[in-house]
């Protein structure tokens, strides 16, 4: 039997290619079936959970812009016993590889998280939202500073055992790469790079913010060039498998972050218009090979 | 749930005619395996391969026949605008039928429909499939539009009983909004069992707080910006009344449709 040269593995954790759809446009992956071949990919990182459910947001949470689209969705999840009670197996009875994705506003609720995750004993890779920028507590303000990632990646490792931990990082740093390897020194097993970009809008005719909470998570096609940079940097200063993501919307968009030095990209906004698109890249690749990291 | 009626497709367009100064008919060649669709659906279309605009645009089923899928199309900005401009044998990218919550049908009873602007749309295809179907008794429109130009007669075919127009510039029909309209009907009595409404989100909560308690029940389809269309981005989403806390909906997956009075309108920022 021919060896499938697409295969990564991520920690302990194999995935039969690189092409996995991003965490947050994702949904816990079934709203899709119908639009998307979800065997095909080679995983689902599904919406962020918390350990309980959360609202979101009030008010608008998506604004259209300029080859881009704001959100503030604000981690709206049906909380982690629902996950893993209903949302997990149905994704899983579809034949898809599951990622989860966690985040927790304090050090308390993470532990607990982690508990639920752990006792699942069906998950073996999880993505930690370091990064989301819609969120008070937790989320961007755990993954700004290079000691809580620490903090939050060890405790990721110590209560999930082999279970493979990949860290999502926010661009919205002086210094990524940092943050990067910080998460290495921890243990993390993979790293994700990058979640959205803070952004905001103005209303110019009543003078007021677009969205409740002002800020916002910039995604799309516009910050593609932003995430290839961070990939090619963080790529180069960590030798765990880096995971990129940004404003991929063509299979040449997905050979770009290849070569930047990613091991596998994200599919994200792309999935809201094109969503052909993860397959179409899974194709490519399966038709020509994954492209070699460039050397500078 | 998560049903196998959705699909993504390439569609033709078989005709686009102008309607009024910003209002399009735009007729859809209904691609092999499209499924049948109920009132409260709509599909997505992506009105360009481009990135701007980025997402693809929701539009009410205006019909659903064997062989078409119409639309009414107003123009409101980009989207709109580049779909208004195309013109028999373009392609679009469409995805559908979308949606998760359905009118339900009034059950042999009569029904008033009330439109605001493209809001008309939804109305027509729930009353024309549910006259075929046997399935309502009488069926009445008050539709509303800006001013005469905006009133798209032309859509209604034998699909209600009696018609009522009303104009914000009094050029045509009775001088005022939709919902002024009602009020000033229902004085007189209107023989309808339910309620069913689709337009501007003003327009829905002011029927709720004051037609609304003429009808056994009033169901409204709700417009949204959306990304996903599915259900899954959560950004689309109204805020429902409930016991303990703020709940939301997606308008995309759990509705379009929804009864009027779960929604927290003085929550609902559009």
């Amino acid at each position: 039997m021919k060896e499938n040269a697409l295969r990564l593995t991520i920690g302990g954790a194999v995935f039969e290619n690189p092409v996995f759809l991003a965490s947050g446009p994702a949904g816990y992956g079934t709203e899709y079936t119908g639009l998307v071949d979800l065997e095909r990919v080679g995983a689902i990182v599904t919406k962020t959970i918390t350990l309980d459910p959360r609202a979101g947001n009030p008010g608008r949470r998506l604004r259209e812009t300029t080859a881009g689209l704001l959100n503030s969705i604000g981690l709206e999840n049906v909380g982690a016993r629902r996950f893993f009670s209903e949302k997990l197996p149905a994704l899983i009875d579809a034949g898809v590889r599951p990622v989860v994705s966690l985040a927790a506003g304090d050090r308390d609720e993470f532990t607990e998280l982690l508990a639920v995750v752990a006792g699942s004993k069906v998950v073996d890779a999880v993505e930690l939202n370091l990064s989301c920028p819609n969120v008070e507590k937790g989320g961007m303000a755990v993954g700004t500073d290079r000691e809580l990632i620490k903090a939050y990646v060890s405790l990721a490792k110590e209560a999930l055992g082999a279970v493979a931990v990949i860290a999502k990082l926010t661009p919205n740093v002086t210094d990524i790469t940092d943050l990067a390897r910080a998460a290495e020194e921890a243990g993390a097993d993979g790293i994700t790079a990058i979640n959205t970009i803070v952004g905001m809008d103005i209303v110019t005719e009543s003078a007021e913010p677009f969205f409740t909470r002002v800020v916002a998570g910039l995604s799309g096609p516009a910050i593609l060039p932003v995430a290839l940079e961070a990939v090619w940097r963080v790529s180069r200063a960590v030798s765990i498998p880096v995971l990129g993501s940004g404003g991929i919307s063509s299979i040449d968009d997905a050979r770009k972050f290849f070569m930047a030095g990613a091991s596998a990209v994200q599919i994200g906004t792309a999935l809201f218009y094109d969503s052909d698109l993860p397959v179409s890249i899974v194709e490519a690749l399966e038709r020509d090979g994954v492209p070699p990291a460039i050397m500078r | 749930m998560h049903d196998l009626r959705k699909g993504r497709f390439t569609a033709r367009i078989k005709r686009n005619e102008r309607l009024s100064a910003s209002s399009y008919l735009v007729v859809l060649e209904r691609p092999a395996g499209f499924s049948d669709a109920e009132p409260g659906h709509f599909i997505s279309i992506r009105v360009i391969d481009s990135a701007v605009p980025l997402l693809m645009r929701p539009f009410s089923l205006l019909d659903l026949t064997d062989d078409s899928i119409l639309l009414l199309v107003k123009v409101v900005g980009t989207g709109s605008r580049i779909l208004a401009a195309k013109v028999p044998g373009d392609s679009v990218d469409i995805a559908g039928p979308l949606g998760g919550n359905t009118f339900p049908g009034p059950g042999g009873g009569n029904a008033l429909f009330v439109a605001g602007g493209t809001g008309l749309a939804s109305m027509i295809f729930a009353a024309r499939t549910w006259n075929a179907r046997g399935t309502v008794g009488d069926s009445f429109l008050f539709y509303g539009a800006g001013c005469e130009d905006e009133l798209l007669y032309s859509l209604i075919e034998e699909d209600f009983k009696a018609v009522e127009c009303s104009t914000l510039d009094g050029s045509a029909g009775f001088h005022g909004d939709v919902v002024s309209l009602c009020e000033e009907k229902l004085k007189n009595g209107i023989s309808a069992d339910i309620l069913y409404s689709c337009g501007p989100s003003g327009m829905v909560r002011a029927l709720e707080e004051k037609v609304a308690c003429h009808f056994r029940e009033h169901y409204t389809s709700l417009e949204a910006v959306m990304a996903c269309g599915v259900g899954a981005c959560r950004g689309c989403t109204v805020p429902i009344r409930s016991v303990d806390e703020t709940a939301f909906r997606t308008v995309c997956s759990d509705g379009t449709v929804f009864r009027a009075r779960e929604i927290a309108w003085e929550e609902w920022d559009e």
